[in-house]
């Protein structure tokens, strides 16, 4: 275990070889006192991501954007309150199962002492970690949607984002708010969605925010993950009358859907529900068929373009939601790690806990700033509403953030 | 009129994407039928075919309808290669550690695709794939036939045409066929039995890369893309009886009508619930599939 | 006939080995997670191997107990507070209802049918587990009400060093419930049926029922297996205990690997497959994705091709190699 922690140790912080031999014996040796001894020890922070699996795509998406700020922070000098310790991040594969997700998180803060997780884009995956860091006191920053990582009155959890069934609401009222704007009357809107812990709680905002605005849902179909054939869905989209259709699916299905919805001529609004919608592959997988899809984002990158453009050039596509959110948590660690001044998780969680964040790469959240209240949850997170224009995504709504005018074909 | 336009679409609907469940699904069978495994690895074969489907589009713009006879080809050998170094030494072995080994090279095949081509999902985009022929249009609605469906479901036929062809016309298929119900007296009758079994595998990936490589331009291709298709394959070479080439064909296409016609009565989610069920029962009723003629 | 008797008092010699190793361990540490991990999966693959080691019955839907089991308490437990110990013999209730319904059109299967068709049961009790969201949480999962200070009554505790005894005694009950069948008359029964059926049924043995309470048996203790497992992981949605791969396909493969219809089987299979599955995460699963998946399956696959009989008949294989006796053996575990 300690030969692929000193390598990943090496190439995070660059290191010289002999220095991470030496710290790896000493680690074995005595791991509870490596702390102390060395003041410039590196801080090893967990990553915990679907790195295999079918969310493969996201673990390693995520991976990439906590990479590139844990390579910042420790080429700008490491953590400074701590004698310039650099970050060594100890990357773990989650799998797709919350089993083996816990145990990887076991074995993170029982061997290589991490003082923190973060993960794990899965809400099932992210919840299983959490029975595991709440009882070992560590904190666990996540961009996981679900309401029910921060329902259950764990102290060490802090979601980034705003939670599903905010984000479903959103995705309704922004809607509506665009179709008004641009002189139509929402009446009936349907709503397909994958029955997936992510689909389920997304739609479930939506169809409540629907009936609080007295719109008719005229379809309301959960439909089997991996789907084989949308067919089903798109006729019976075709005989609902709907005016707007809100479809919420990872990648597979949003090229389904968008392709036959075309081949039946249907041209109504398309609102995604992130995931699907908002990576570069439904631009390519679509060409100009992308064009004037909606999709919810609980982040764009078009808002702190001088922050998310590095990603860009290091990695070579735009910075993709959760990179972007992930990426906000590890700005938001470093900061507590800086005014914490020490490796210890109980420190850590304190100034998660009281400390506002609104400085480096906690700023590319919505509002500029994060903050975490009782439950864990950052009030300051809004999603936002975006649009594909020639190959990227413009944040249309709300009004005030909107970097494009939105296109409204009803 | 509308119900019976509702009624008439979903039937079409069903039937094409059954023909791509059944061209999938006679890989299976054959090699159950000549070898007598269950290989559940059998549906990563379908990824590989997409995966070559999409290489050759992506790298030399060849379309996945003509793809698929190089995803055919490459997996014919691959399969041969399979067969000879981890088939062959289990064919006698207690069905436990085939079904096991089959497991294990599902994993590896899997996690193998992800390590070779990464967790992207690659898509290809073809002209055809936005277009569907409208063959009724009436105030009531439309029928529509997707294009990409279509084709994909005539590729199907083609396949399957060819592979029957092949098993009762030429000496080869004949003797393949010999070799399935009683190898020893087809060795008697001099026929390489080992080499039929070997051929025999490589067909059946190869036509199962076949389906997957003609259904890319509608599905995207993943490394984790088989897991949809493996309940289905099974379902429909079952349904068709096991180890029946002809079964697994009809067999494919009921599992699209099931599908397509609970979508219409119950809700969607619950398709493969209904799928589930029908299969069970025809398994408890009919073990040998509803196509098999009884045995005495 | 010495094996015979010196197999408890080897086994007993293990119970106490295990019962002692956490001491010298962190209590909250992730070897003790790993140890538990690994007897509940001795434990799963015991249970399976009362059906598809005793009674040649493949079964690739054990999942579904498993899930009933985890699922019954879970929500007893948060609906009404219910105790998981009660909460998990009315899952053993579930289960074995569960079992018998699926016997009907099942018990006549033999072979490739039966395991198609208990692995479209384990997906369609996955596909209602999913879909019905008001009784089950639905895909979004379920969590075990959180208590900080632990209780026993209420199954939790705040650190993992009670659940290992409880997986330990567990394992200690399941495998002498296996050794009771295995040497009873059930045993008997149930071997006549696996050597020849028909003949089996013309010698005046009810076949019939023999698989059923065989199944019954083993269903009842997968679903108490999933109420301790709910108990330990504290969150899990459909997939998880209902998963193909993650669990039916696991649990025998256990059985499989170590050697099926053997008592010691599922334990050698348990102590080989989840540690490698481990360490291949632990050290492949950062470096490139999927790398650690990919070598457990290859793993998997050079372990049949060695010996189609499982670990237990290759590990004798070796040290008859080793000690030059020759290949006897391979004829006593076929």
């Amino acid at each position: 275990m300690s030969k692929s922690f000193g390598t990943e140790a090496q190439r995070a912080t660059g290191l010289s070889r002999r220095a991470v031999l030496a710290t790896g014996a000493a680690a074995l040796a005595t791991p509870a006192l490596t702390g102390r001894v060395f003041a410039q020890d590196a801080v090893n922070v967990g990553v915990i991501m679907p790195l295999s699996g079918p969310n493969a795509q996201f673990g390693i998406n995520s991976r990439n954007g906590i990479q590139l700020v844990a390579d910042e922070i420790n080429a700008n000098g490491g953590i400074k309150s701590m004698g310039g310790a650099p970050i060594n991040l100890v990357i773990a594969d989650a799998t797709s199962n919350p089993t083996q997700a816990a145990t990887v998180a076991q074995r993170m803060m029982s061997q290589d002492n991490v003082v923190s997780v973060l993960g794990a884009f899965a809400s099932s995956l992210t919840l299983a970690i959490s029975e595991v860091t709440e009882r070992r006191g560590v904190p666990l920053l996540t961009m996981s949607f679900s309401d029910q990582i921060t329902d259950r009155g764990f102290r060490n959890v802090f979601q980034i984002v705003s939670v599903g069934s905010q984000i479903g609401a959103a995705t309704f009222d922004y809607t509506r708010a665009l179709a008004e704007q641009a002189g139509t009357t929402l009446e009936r809107i349907a709503i397909m969605y994958e029955d997936t812990a992510y689909g389920t709680s997304q739609s479930a905002g939506l169809r409540s925010a629907a009936a609080a605005a007295g719109i008719e849902v005229v379809m309301d179909e959960a439909y089997p993950l991996g789907i084989t054939d949308v067919s089903p869905l798109i006729n019976q989209l075709r005989r609902s009358d709907a005016q707007v259709v809100f479809p919420v699916s990872y990648l597979n299905d949003s090229l389904l859907i968008v392709r036959a919805m075309r081949q039946q001529g249907i041209t109504i609004p398309t609102v995604g529900g992130a995931a699907g919608y908002i990576i570069p592959d439904f631009r390519d997988g679509l060409g100009e068929l992308a064009d004037n899809v909606l999709s919810i984002s609980p982040a764009a990158y078009d808002q702190a373009p001088e922050y998310t453009e590095r990603f860009r050039e290091k990695f070579g596509y735009f910075m993709v939601h959760e990179a972007q959110e992930h990426a906000a948590c590890m700005g938001c660690l470093h900061a507590a790690l800086e005014s914490a001044g020490k490796a210890d998780p109980d420190a850590i969680r304190e100034h998660l806990q009281n400390d506002v964040f609104d400085q480096g790469w906690a700023t590319v959240m919505t509002g500029g700033k994060v903050e975490f209240d009782d439950k864990g949850r950052n009030p300051h997170a809004s999603p936002l509403m975006v649009q594909w224009q020639n190959g990227e995504l413009a944040t249309v709504y709300p009004k005030e953030l909107a970097k494009a005018e939105v296109v409204w074909n009803s | 009129m509308q119900n019976l336009l509702t009624l008439l679409q979903t039937t079409i609907d069903g039937i094409l994407i059954g023909g791509v469940y059944a061209v999938i699904s006679i890989g299976l069978s054959l090699v159950f039928g000549v070898m007598h495994i269950v290989n559940f690895a059998h549906a990563e074969f379908l990824m590989i075919g997409m995966f070559i489907a999409w290489f050759a589009w992506n790298y030399a713009g060849i379309d996945p309808m003509l793809g698929a006879f190089i995803a055919l080809a490459v997996t014919f050998v691959l399969g041969m290669l399979m067969q000879r170094t981890m088939i062959k030494p289990i064919l006698h072995a207690p069905q436990v550690s085939q079904i096991f080994l089959t497991v294990g090279l599902l994993f590896a095949l899997e996690n193998g695709a992800l390590l070779l081509f990464g967790a992207d999902y690659r898509s290809v985009s073809t002209g055809y794939q936005t277009q569907a022929l409208t063959l009724l249009s009436t105030e009531a609605g439309r029928l529509f036939v997707p294009l990409d469906k279509l084709y994909a479901f005539l590729m199907a036929l083609l396949s399957g045409g060819a592979l029957w062809y092949f098993l009762s016309r030429t000496r080869w298929g004949r003797a393949m066929r010999a070799t399935a119900q009683d190898p020893m007296a087809a060795r008697l009758m001099g026929i390489d039995t080992d080499k039929m079994y070997m051929i025999a595998f490589g067909l059946g990936v190869g036509t199962t890369a076949f389906g997957g490589a003609v259904i890319l331009p509608y599905i995207t291709a993943s490394p984790t893309v088989g897991s949809q298709f493996v309940v289905l394959m099974f379902t429909a070479v079952v349904l068709g009886g096991l180890g029946s080439v002809a079964g697994a064909v009809v067999g494919g296409i009921m599992v699209g009508l099931i599908q397509s016609f609970s979508a219409l009565f119950l809700p969607i989610q619950l398709m493969n619930l209904t799928l589930f069920v029908i299969f069970i029962l025809v398994l408890a009723f009919r073990p040998e599939g509803l196509t098999a003629r009884r045995r005495a | 006939m010495t094996r015979q008797r010196l197999l408890p008092v080897l086994l007993f010699a293990g119970v106490i080995i295990l019962a002692l190793i956490p001491l010298g361990l962190d209590p909250r540490g992730y070897e003790m997670r790993i140890l538990c991990i690994t007897l509940l999966f001795a434990s799963l693959g015991q249970a399976w191997n009362i059906v598809g080691g005793l009674a040649n019955q493949i079964s690739l839907g054990h999942a579904a107990y498993f899930g009933i089991g985890a699922y019954t308490s879970t929500i007893l437990l948060k609906l009404f507070s219910l105790s998981p110990w009660l909460g998990g013999v009315i899952g053993m209730i579930l289960a074995v209802a569960f079992a018998l319904l699926l016997s009907l059109p099942t018990a006549r299967l033999k072979g490739h049918y039966y395991a198609l068709a208990t692995l479209a049961a384990g997906e369609a009790i996955r596909v209602i587990a999913n879909s019905w969201a008001d009784v089950t949480g639905g895909p979004v999962g379920i969590s075990v009400p959180y208590l900080p200070d632990g209780s026993l009554w209420m199954m939790q505790f705040s650190t993992v060093l009670p659940n290992y005894y409880l997986f330990l005694a567990a394992l200690v009950v399941i495998c002498l419930v296996f050794w009771k069948i295995k040497s009873g008359a059930l045993g008997y029964r149930l071997r006549a049926i696996k050597e020849n059926e028909q003949a089996a049924e013309v010698i005046g043995v009810d076949t019939y029922r023999s698989k059923l309470i065989a199944a019954c048996v083993s269903a009842a203790i997968t679903a108490f297996l999933g109420t301790l497992y709910a108990q330990f992981q504290f969150f899990f949605d459909p997939d998880t205990v209902f998963g193909v791969a993650t669990i039916s396909v696991k649990m025998a493969l256990i059985a499989i690997l170590g050697g099926v219809g053997r008592l010691s089987g599922p334990l050698v299979g348990a102590a080989f497959i989840i540690p490698m599955e481990e360490m291949a995460n632990s050290y492949f699963g950062s470096s490139a994705a999927g790398l650690s998946q990919f070598a457990y399956g290859a793993i998997l696959v050079l372990v049949i091709l060695l010996n189609p009989h499982g670990l237990t008949a290759l590990f004798a294989q070796l040290r008859d190699r080793f000690t030059g006796k020759g290949g006897s053996h391979d004829r006593s575990v076929a």
